[in-house]
Parts: structure tokens; C-alpha cells; sequence
């Protein structure tokens, strides 16, 4: 079972590969960025990557043992950012194992299902152990996921936003199935994102690690590279 | 809302959960459209609306055919067997041989039942499965987990398809069931894996117990990976860790550099015996085993996977790259036939007695269950109402370290490993003279590569055999290599460090394409623009020992940092400049204290 729809709204993607192999490749910035996504069990977290990384839905998305890992490249006026995404388990049982991929994140979405009150609460929770435990620099999203299903909607709107103002989180309701707000929650974060030049002495500002040519960077999620 | 409203919140859900299991799908049951799959087995839409019509083809292949016609003539032979389980007449050796080839699917319910002795533990416990069942309906606080995972558990499976269908209700009931009898593990994502294959061969009572056999009987305990902290999956992860040093360093040293730690491809190898990790025929073979030979198979296997495909892998140059080939790539095509992979897990078993490490290091005290089964504890107020408690008990805590921990070592051995190594990707090129003589097991063991043995004919018809002895390499066969891929401590191994002994020294070599291929990462060697290159590893050892012995990855293993403070590399053009030219090379004296450390 595999529901595809035409994107509604896609950015312009970049080739897999990266556009460190595009002819204009040499013109733009690349930045690097690592980004966890948290949430309750069933929210949608996988679903929401899935759309994003391969513009795919599946009704039935296995669950996720311990974390998945992939990645997906957005191009934003002239810089790409390419974002590593750590997909995570939402059981509290795996709990424990999340914090080794929530480290050195610079960017989270935290997931909830609009039509289930406690996953929203949950949200919350882990928007707090983010506060506490995370880079104190962290973009944090958080998105109201099924969207498709505002029917049977039982987390408004208009509360998930005022909580999000009153935390400084970007907000927006997503559907993976319809590919709502998917690619633009990303690209929110991206734009929210620092972006530093390495030409420009990114290695100045004292953040992250630079990256070196080529670099996979998983291991070492600076700011910025090339 | 207050105590009393979410306690009546939560015994209304659980109801409500438990009823639609019970009333299936007969009775107006309430099922979201997108709950129920449209019968589509036939047709897939890719991204674009096309559907495509994937129908099975509507002639059996003549390999297929002949398989089908073997599995009939064994069933004969198991059901011979069958008859007479238990008695002398059935030799471990007989039992072992044949479930190896594979258990005829037909008699899976009942072999399976009978390897994990379900008969015993169903008989000598009559009505506790019952009993748990009314527990859960009263009690669960797992309905809602085990619920949304039923709702995603091999729904592509024609017993799983439908919401509510006899198996789907099944599962429900095994899980909340067993979450009440076991409460220490309670339920575990992971687990509706286990009780779906399960139950694809058994009832529902029957996989009850099996489920019970697996986690708690010592041979495969199971318990263990589930409970909080998931104490057996770390011991189990610096195991597999651990074999990777010592039979497949490079492959290792490739995933370090990546940062790919094998706790992010591994889970599902380790929790639910590779389900959903292999295709589900060769998942079946392996279950075989397992429920035959116990936990010490998924260690074995997973180093076969790796083995088998470490070719492939090591041409992957991110971790995306690596993860989805291990996780999807695999899954849907293991590229190698179900025999072929189950000889070299055998083979890979002999290799892991040979050096000790077929069998991990004992359990923890921990991992063993310490709650007694089936006795009932009334859930905490949290529990019932789904209140996460906020911090790590101390268990959890612990886990959280040793990985972080883990994860930290490997990524520094990776960037020390960056400082000295220079070219460690190159030997893994794609065409004509891509070649390696590290005498790990990395090199000798890659069934797929065969492009591998041209390589190593072409670079030993050079000149290059004038300074080390290559002669074993430069008359090898096709055959002889897969033998050598199959066996990791054959001849051409032993050989080439005798030969190697002659002056000295064990040899280590890695050539690279002239061609850079767009592939590689360019990082990997600051000699971007060099020719072939042939390394050779002049370990310089004042100690008689076989610690020089590169061939079988130790060295680099114990004492990486002397290794690569004492390699002399050789640059060949290839074609024009046959003699062998001595670029740059760097001898010292290494700390005895370092090994030790480092041991």
C-alpha cells in the first residue's frame, strides 16, 4: 500500500547525491545540519520523513526500532542545506537510546498527532528535555501531524500555536499523507537555520566543527561546510 | 482533567480497544477507511499515478520448480523424522544437517513447535493463557502501543491485511496477554514482529508460549533485548562490535568513519531475528537455525551479511547510503541465494569457534528475568493513564552512557584512523586494478567481488611481485577464491605471511585506480591526483611474535597507531614505469607500552 500524490508544494530539491556534483555547485554554500525528529508513538515521525526524503506515504510505515537515519538535500536561494535526519523511536521504552541522537542536533521536529490530545502533551515533554538536555542554540519545529484527519481533530489549532509562540518553536500542521506543509516545515527550519560561509572564517565562529572536503559529517555535525 | 477523569478516560479506551478486537470484523465494526487496505496486490502507483501490474509470473521457473521438487522429497524424509523425535534414531547431527537445509514449510508449525519444546510449557501451564487474557482485558496499560502496532505489522501479509482479521486479533491478544504474564518486559516495540511470524505458524495459545521460550529460555533470551535499558542488545552490540574488529577491520573502520554506529542498523538483526531485514524466505531459513542453535546465530548471521556484502558496502560512501542498503536494499533483494548465504553462515560459525567469539560473554545479572511470571501487580496511577515519568531509572541511564560512550570511540578511533590512513577507500575502486592485499578476512571474503580477482592477476603480472612475493596471488583461480571467500583461514592467507616471512615482514597492500572515480571520496586520500599506489606495511617488530602477522586483521586491531607509523609506500605507474619507486616511507620504533594498552 502506497499513496503518492503530486507534491503540492515542492521546493526545489536537490539531487540526491548532493549539489556538491551540480555544474553550479561551486557558486552556492553547502551547510550541513543534523535534525532529530521526537515524538509519541504513531504520530507520524517516520511518515513526515518518508514524504520529505522520497515524496512517498505508506498507510502502514513499519515502527521504528531504535532510530532510522537519512537524508535530504533543499536548496534555499544560494546555499543548500542538506539535512541529516534521525528519524526515532516514539516508545518510551527507546527513550533512553534517544538522547544519543538528539545530541549535537542543531534543528528538532517535534511531532504530534492533532487528533490525539496526550500525543500533544507528550510534545511538550520532549520539548522541555530539549530546553534542558539540547544545544542551546536548537531550532526546534513543532508540527500538528494528520491534518488530513482535521475531522476527528481534538488538539486546535490556535492552542499549539499560542504554545508555540509563548516557547519561541516554529509551528505548523502537517499531513504526510497529503504532503501538507511537509517540505515547508523543513524549509522553515533551514531558513531559521545559521548559515555560515567556511570561505568566510566559519571556523571563527566556534561553533560545531568545520567540515572538511567531503567530509560525510555525520560524526561531526558543524554548522556549515564549503 | 483530573486523577479520577483520566483514570475513567483510560479504562474507557482500554475497553474500547479490547471490544473491536473481540467483535473483529463481523458486527459494523468501526474501521477507518484508511485502515483497510483496497484488495491491491496486484498494483502498485509509483509517484507520478501510473499503476503498475506486478502480478507473479505465471509459469514457475525451472530452478524454482526444482527447489518446490526437493522440498516435497524432504518432507518425506522430516516426516520420517517426526515420527520418531526424541528417540536415538534422530542424531543431533541428522537434525542439525537438515534443519540447515531448511525446514519444509509446510511442517514449520509443527518443527518449529517442536524445537522450542511449546507442548511442555502450554501443558504444564493449562489455563494461564486465559487467565492473562482477562487480566489484560482488565488491566493493560500496553492496549494502546500494541494496538497501533498491530495496525502496521505485515499488513502486506494476507492474514494481517484486513483491520480486525482473525490473526490481527490474535496478535492483539498474544501481546496484551504476554505484556500481563511477563510484566517486567511488559511490551516492547519489536515484539509484534516476533508474535506476527509466530503466529503465521501456530495458534494463538501455542505462540503465546513460544513467545515465552524465546525471551526467557537461556538459549535464546530474548528478555533480555526487551527490558528497559536493553541490556542484552548492548552486550550483544560490543560483540558484534568486537567480530568486526578482528574479521572485518576495514569494513569496520569504513562504518567509524562514517559515524555509523551498528546500533543504527542492527536493531531489527537483533530483536526480531531479521525480520523485515532479509527477505522473508531467507528471514524463515534463519529462524530455523535459531530456534535450532539459539542466540549465537544472530551474532553469526549478522557478521555473514556483512561479510557477504562488504564489497558493496564499502563503496558506499555516507551513512544514508550504508543504512538503506543494510535495511532496504537487503530486504527486498539479498542479491544471494538462500543455500549460498546459509553455507557461509555455517562457515562463519566454524571461524567464530575457531577464534572464541562464537559465544559472547555471559549475560548480565540484569538481563535474566526477576519478576516472577504471571503473578499480578496492579499498575501505578502513571501507568494506567500513560504519564511518562520524566527521568531515566538507572538502568536506563547506564545505557544511555555505554552508547553515547561507544559512539564517541568510534568516532575518535575514526579520526585518528583519518590522521594516519590515507587511502584506505581507495582499495575499493570500482574497476581494472582496484586491489588489496590486507590479509584480513576483508579481502578474502567477499563472495560478490569478482572483479576483485582479475585485479589481483593484473597488479601480480607486474613487475611489483620483483619486491614482495605475490606468486600465491598471481596463480590463484576463480575457484580457489571463492574457496578462500568461503574460508577466511585458508592456504592463500597462511601462505602469503610465509611467503611475506621471508623478508621479514607481513605485507599490506592497497592500490588504487588511476581514474578517480566521482565515487570516492576525495577526502580519503591527500594523494587525489597519484597513480596506482601499492602500500606495503613493514610492521617493525622487536617482538618475536605473530603479532606482525597482518593477515588476519589483528594487528590493525591491537595496535593501530604502530601499524600505520610503519608502513613504506611504493608507488607503481602502473604501464609505464614498471619498477617499483620508493615515495615516501616512515619506520619507527613503536611503544610497547601502547600495545598493551591497547590489548
Amino acid at each position: 500500500m502506497e499513496h503518492t500524490e503530486p507534491h503540492s508544494t515542492e521546493p526545489e530539491m536537490a539531487n540526491r547525491q548532493g549539489a556538491a556534483q551540480r555544474p553550479n555547485g561551486a557558486q552556492g554554500k553547502i551547510c550541513q545540519f543534523k535534525l532529530v525528529l521526537l515524538g509519541e508513538s504513531a504520530v507520524g515521525k517516520s511518515s513526515l520523513v518518508l514524504r520529505f526524503v522520497k515524496g512517498q506515504f505508506h498507510e502502514y510505515q513499519e515502527s521504528t526500532i531504535g532510530a532510522a537515519f537519512l537524508t535530504q538535500t533543499v536548496c534555499l536561494d544560494d546555499t543548500t542545506v542538506k539535512f541529516e535526519i534521525w528519524d526515532t523511536a516514539g516508545q518510551e521504552r527507546y527513550h533512553s537510546l534517544a538522547p544519543m541522537y538528539y545530541r549535537g542536533a542543531q534543528a528538532a521536529i517535534v511531532v504530534y498527532d492533532i487528533t490525539n490530545q496526550d500525543t500533544f502533551g507528550r510534545a511538550k515533554t520532549w520539548v522541555k528535555e530539549l530546553q534542558r538536555q539540547a544545544s542551546p542554540t536548537i531550532v526546534i519545529a513543532l508540527a500538528g501531524n494528520k491534518q488530513d484527519l482535521a475531522n476527528k481533530r481534538m488538539v486546535e489549532y490556535e492552542e499549539a500555536q499560542t504554545y508555540a509562540e509563548e516557547n519561541g518553536l516554529l509551528f505548523m500542521e502537517t499531513s504526510a499523507k497529503t504532503a501538507l506543509n511537509v517540505n515547508d516545515i523543513f524549509l522553515a527550519i533551514a531558513k531559521k537555520l545559521p548559515k555560515y560561509d567556511q570561505n568566510q572564517g566559519q571556523s571563527g565562529q566556534g561553533q560545531g566543527r568545520r567540515l572538511a572536503e567531503g567530509d560525510q559529517g555525520a560524526k561531526t555535525p558543524g554548522n556549515c561546510c564549503k | 482533567m483530573n486523577e479520577e477523569e483520566l483514570l475513567q478516560r483510560a479504562v474507557e479506551e482500554r475497553e474500547k480497544l479490547f471490544k473491536r478486537y473481540e467483535q473483529g470484523r463481523d458486527g459494523g465494526a468501526e474501521i477507518d477507511p484508511w485502515e483497510d487496505p483496497g484488495f491491491e496486490v496486484y498494483h502498485t502507483t509509483d509517484r507520478y499515478g501510473f499503476i503498475h501490474d506486478q502480478r507473479l509470473p505465471t509459469k514457475i521457473d525451472i530452478h524454482e520448480a526444482k527447489k518446490l521438487q526437493i522440498e516435497v522429497e524432504r518432507q518425506k524424509k522430516w516426516i520420517k523424522m517426526l515420527k520418531n523425535w526424541g528417540s536415538p534414531g534422530v542424531s543431533p547431527e541428522k537434525l542439525h544437517s537438515r534443519v540447515y537445509k531448511g525446514i519444509p514449510d509446510s511442517l514449520r508449525s509443527i518443527v518449529w513447535c517442536k524445537l522450542l519444546n511449546v507442548e511442555e510449557s502450554k501443558n504444564s501451564n493449562a489455563g494461564i493463557y486465559t487467565n492473562m487474557y482477562q487480566l489484560a482485558r482488565q488491566y493493560s496499560t500496553d492496549a494502546r502501543q500494541i494496538d497501533s502496532d498491530v495496525n502496521r505489522q505485515f499488513r502486506e501479509h494476507l492474514h494481517y491485511r484486513e483491520r480486525y482479521s482473525i490473526k490481527q486479533q490474535q496478535l492483539f491478544n498474544v501481546l496484551t496477554s504476554y505484556a500481563m504474564y511477563n510484566s517486567e518486559v511488559g511490551y516492547c516495540q519489536g515484539m509484534s514482529g516476533l508474535a506476527g511470524v509466530l503466529l503465521m505458524y501456530m495458534n494463538e495459545e501455542d505462540a503465546f508460549w513460544a513467545l515465552h521460550i524465546l525471551l526467557t529460555d537461556p538459549k535464546y533470551a530474548m528478555h533480555g533485548y526487551y527490558k528497559e535499558g536493553f541490556p542484552k542488545l548492548t552486550r550483544f552490540l560490543a560483540h558484534h562490535d568486537k567480530i568486526l574488529t578482528k574479521f572485518l577491520p576495514k569494513l569496520k573502520k569504513h562504518f567509524d568513519k562514517n559515524g555509523l554506529d551498528a546500533m543504527l542498523y542492527s536493531l531489527k538483526w537483533f530483536f526480531i531475528c531479521f525480520v523485515e531485514r532479509v527477505p522473508f524466505n531467507l528471514c524463515l531459513r534463519v529462524w530455523d537455525i535459531y530456534l535450532l542453535d539459539g542466540e549465537r546465530i544472530i551474532t553469526a548471521m549478522a557478521y555473514t551479511i556483512l561479510k557477504l556484502h562488504k564489497r558493496n558496502l564499502l563503496r558506499l560512501n555516507d551513512m544514508d547510503a550504508i543504512v538503506n542498503f543494510i535495511q532496504v536494499k537487503l530486504h527486498k533483494d539479498f542479491l544471494i541465494e538462500d543455500d549460498i548465504v546459509i553455507q557461509n553462515l555455517e562457515k562463519s560459525i566454524e571461524e567464530l569457534k575457531r577464534a572464541k567469539l562464537y559465544t559472547p560473554s555471559p549475560p548480565q545479572k540484569d538481563e535474566i528475568p526477576s519478576r516472577p511470571f504471571g503473578v499480578f501487580k496492579k499498575p501505578t496511577l502513571d501507568k494506567i493513564v500513560g504519564i511518562r515519568t520524566d527521568k531515566f531509572s538507572e538502568k536506563e541511564r547506564q545505557t544511555n552512557q555505554l552508547v553515547v560512550l561507544t559512539s564517541d570511540i568510534a568516532r575518535d578511533n575514526a579520526e585518528k584512523d583519518e590522521t594516519y590512513e590515507c587511502q584506505t577507500n581507495d582499495s575499493v575502486g570500482h574497476t581494472g586494478s582496484k586491489f588489496s592485499f590486507e590479509q584480513s578476512n576483508d579481502d578474502t571474503s567477499s563472495l560478490l567481488d569478482c572483479e576483485h580477482l582479475g585485479s589481483r592477476r593484473s597488479l601480480a603480472d607486474t613487475s611489483v611481485t620483483s619486491t614482495a612475493d605475490l606468486s600465491v596471488f598471481s596463480t590463484i583461480t576463480r575457484s580457489q577464491a571463492h574457496e578462500n571467500s568461503l574460508d577466511t583461514h585458508s592456504n592463500l592467507s597462511d601462505n602469503s605471511v610465509g611467503g611475506a616471512s621471508s623478508i621479514g615482514s607481513g605485507i599490506c597492500t592497497t592500490s588504487s585506480h588511476r581514474v578517480f572515480s566521482a565515487h570516492t571520496t576525495p577526502r580519503a586520500s591527500s594523494y587525489k591526483q597519484s597513480p596506482d599506489v601499492l602500500r606495503i606495511y613493514v610492521p617493525y617488530s622487536p617482538l618475536d611474535t605473530p603479532v606482525a602477522s597482518p593477515h588476519n586483521g589483528d594487528l590493525q586491531q591491537s595496535i593501530p597507531c604502530l601499524f600505520n607509523d610503519n608502513k613504506v609506500r611504493i608507488k607503481i605507474d602502473n604501464d609505464e614505469l614498471p619498477t617499483p619507486l620508493i615515495e615516501h616511507g616512515q619506520i619507527k620504533s613503536f611503544n610497547v607500552d601502547t600495545e598493551l594498552d591497547l590489548k
